[in-house]
C-alpha cells in the first residue's frame, strides 16, 4: 500500500518540547514538537528498543534516549550519539486545520 | 609537519581515538595496535544481550571492519606491546615489530583479577572480559544446569541475571554483604539483592571461596564457611587490573593505572592515556578518578585524540554508566566516596528510586533503579558542586530541572 497521510491526534495535544507516542495503523511512533514543527519517528530506540516517547529526553531537536545514552535528531531521525548505530526512521509530518497527519 | 599517532589498544577508547583523530583532521599515521585478533568491539553486550545468544557479534562492533582501512587508520590486531621507550619513541611488539610513534595514546584496559584459590585451574572456570570469555560461557549455558558466580559486582550481577533469563540454577558468592556493596553501599545493595532474589538466584554473602574440587572439571564450590555448592561450572568476576606491563621502566607514571592530568596527558610529553587503564585527574571532583565504564572509553577516548591534535580540552565528562538486570534499567552517575546523606526519591524498597550520595549538601553522585530520566537530570547538578535544597530534592512532585540551588 503506498504511503499516505493519515490524521492522528489534534497537533495542539503535544506542548512545544514535548513528546508523545501515537499509534498510527499499527504502528508506533514517537512525534516530537520542536518549536512548533511536528517530527514523528519509530518509538522503539534502535539500541534496546526503549520507548523514545517514554524514555526521551528532548532539547531543541536533539533526543536522548535516557536508558542507555543514545542521541537521535528528531528532524532526520539520523544518529548523533552511541550506543545506537542504526537511525530510527522518520515519518513526514503536516498539520491540517488542527488535526496532526503522519504519512505512513 | 605529520605527526604519527599510534594507539596502543584497540578497544573501545582506542578505536575512539582513531576515529576521532581522523573526524578531527590528524594528517599523518593513524596506528592501531590491539591484543585481541578482531576488529574493535564494545564489551557491555558480553555480560547481556550477547551472553544470552540475543545479538550477533557484529552488532558489538565499534565500526565495520572495513570501516579502519577506509578511513587511513592502520591496523594491527592480535598483537601485545610488550614495551614502551619514551626517549626513543618507539613501541615494541610481541612478535617483535617496532612501531615508531610522535604521539601515543594508551588504551590498554585491564585484564580480570585472578586469584590463587585451590582448585582454580580445574575445567569449567570461566572470567569475564573478551568475546572468547562470552563465548566460552554461553557454550555451557544449558537450561537446568548450575552455576556458580564468584562476585558480585556489576559483571557478576548481570551475569548472574543472563544465566537465570536463559533458565540455568545460579549460587551467587560475595564477601561483602550485598552485591555492588563497594560501590553503591548497602542500603542500595540490598535492593539489589532483592532483585537477585526475586528472580530466583541463591545468594551467599559475607563468605568468600576456599577451594574449588572436582577431578578434572569442577564439580563443587566449597567456602571459608563450610558451605560446599554444587555446581557444572563457574563465573569469576571480581574484578580487574589496569594493565601496565608494557610500561615498566618507561618512566610514565604508574598509580592505579596510567596517571593523566585533566588533559589525558602522562608525565612524558607527547604520550596520553584513556579508558579503563587511564587514573585521570577530574577537575569537578578535584582528585584522580580511575573509571571501567562504557561511556568514559568513549569520551575520554575522543578527548585525548583532541588534546592529541594540541587542542588541550579538559576532560570533565560526569561519569555515568548503567547496568541491565533482568528487566531493571539501573544507571549511576558522579562519583562518591564514603557519604554523609544518601537523599532517596522513591522508596528503595519499590521498584523505582533515585538514591543520592550526599556530602555537605552537594550531590556527589546518585544511582537510580529504573530512572533512567531523573539520572540524566540530576547531572548537571552534580557536575555544578553546588549544595541543593535536599527537601526538594527528596519530593518527587520537584522536577530536579527546577531544583533550586541554595545560594
Amino acid at each position: 500500500m503506498a504511503a499516505e497521510f493519515v490524521t492522528t491526534i489534534k497537533a495542539t495535544e503535544i506542548p512545544v518540547g514535548g513528546l508523545t507516542a501515537i499509534d498510527v495503523r499499527g504502528t508506533r511512533l514517537a512525534v516530537a514538537n520542536v518549536g512548533g514543527t511536528y517530527y514523528a519517528f519509530d518509538d522503539a530506540c534502535t539500541h534496546e528498543q526503549c520507548s523514545l516517547a517514554e524514555q526521551g529526553e528532548l532539547a531543541g531537536a536533539t533526543l536522548t534516549c535516557t536508558c542507555h545514552g543514545s542521541e537521535f535528531d528528531v528532524r532526520t531521525g539520523n544518529v548523533l550519539a552511541p550506543p545506537a548505530t542504526v537511525p530510527v526512521k522518520a515519518y513526514r509530518t503536516r498539520v491540517e486545520g488542527d488535526a496532526l497527519q503522519i504519512e505512513v | 609537519m605529520a605527526q604519527r599517532h599510534v594507539i596502543l589498544g584497540a578497544s573501545l577508547a582506542g578505536a575512539t581515538a582513531a576515529i576521532t583523530l581522523r573526524e578531527e583532521g590528524a594528517d599523518g599515521d593513524v596506528i592501531l595496535i590491539g591484543a585481541e585478533p578482531q576488529p574493535p568491539y564494545e564489551r557491555p553486550p558480553l555480560s547481556k544481550a550477547y551472553l544470552r545468544g540475543e545479538v550477533p557479534f557484529d552488532k558489538a562492533l565499534v565500526r565495520p571492519a572495513a570501516f579502519y582501512a577506509e578511513h587511513e587508520i592502520q591496523t594491527m590486531f592480535g598483537t601485545r606491546a610488550t614495551r614502551i621507550d619514551p626517549s626513543a619513541r618507539v613501541v615494541e611488539l610481541e612478535d617483535h615489530r617496532r612501531v615508531s610513534f610522535d604521539v601515543l595514546l594508551i588504551a590498554t584496559g585491564g585484564r580480570n583479577r585472578t586469584v590463587s584459590i585451590p582448585g582454580v585451574d580445574l575445567d569449567g572456570i570461566y572470567s569475564l572480559r573478551t568475546v572468547q570469555d562470552a563465548d566460552r560461557i554461553r557454550a555451557e549455558m544449558i537450561a537446568g544446569r548450575r552455576a556458580v558466580v564468584v562476585g558480585m559486582g556489576f559483571i557478576g550481577s548481570e551475569v548472574a541475571a543472563s544465566l537465570r533469563q536463559k533458565g540455568l540454577d545460579v549460587v551467587v558468592i560475595d564477601p561483602s554483604k550485598t552485591p555492588l556493596f563497594r560501590v553503591l553501599g548497602e542500603d542500595v545493595g540490598r535492593t539489589i539483592a532483592r532483585l537477585h532474589r526475586d528472580h530466583g538466584v541463591r545468594m551467599i554473602f559475607e563468605d568468600t571461596v576456599a577451594a574449588f574440587e572436582g577431578t578434572r572439571r569442577v564439580g563443587c564450590v566449597v567456602t571459608k564457611a563450610g558451605l560446599r555448592v554444587e555446581c557444572d561450572f563457574a563465573v569469576v568476576g571480581i574484578g580487574i587490573e589496569p594493565a601496565v606491563e608494557a610500561l615498566a621502566d618507561s618512566g610514565i607514571h604508574i598509580d592505579n593505572g596510567v596517571v593523566v592530568d585533566e588533559y589525558c596527558q602522562t608525565n612524558v610529553s607527547g604520550i596520553y592515556a584513556a579508558g579503563d587503564v587511564a587514573n585521570h585527574f577530574h577537575p569537578v571532583f578535584d582528585r584522580r578518578i580511575r573509571v571501567e565504564h562504557w561511556q568514559n572509553a568513549i569520551k575520554q577516548g575522543a578527548a585525548a585524540a583532541r588534546n592529541m591534535l594540541g587542542r588541550r580540552i579538559a576532560y570533565d565528562e560526569i561519569h555515568w554508566f548503567w547496568s541491565d538486570q533482568y528487566d531493571a534499567n539501573l544507571q549511576y552517575a558522579g562519583f562518591h566516596t564514603p557519604w554523609e546523606q544518601l537523599v532517596v526519591r522513591g522508596r528503595l524498597d519499590s521498584g523505582s528510586y533515585l538514591a543520592c550520595y550526599v556530602n555537605a549538601g552537594r550531590i556527589d553522585a546518585a544511582v537510580g533503579l529504573n530512572r533512567a530520566k531523573e539520572v540524566r537530570r540530576i547531572m548537571p547538578l552534580i557536575k555544578a558542586r553546588r549544595p541543593v535544597n535536599l527537601e526538594q530534592l527528596r519530593d518527587e512532585s520537584v522536577d530536579l530541572r527546577s531544583l533550586h540551588e541554595i545560594s
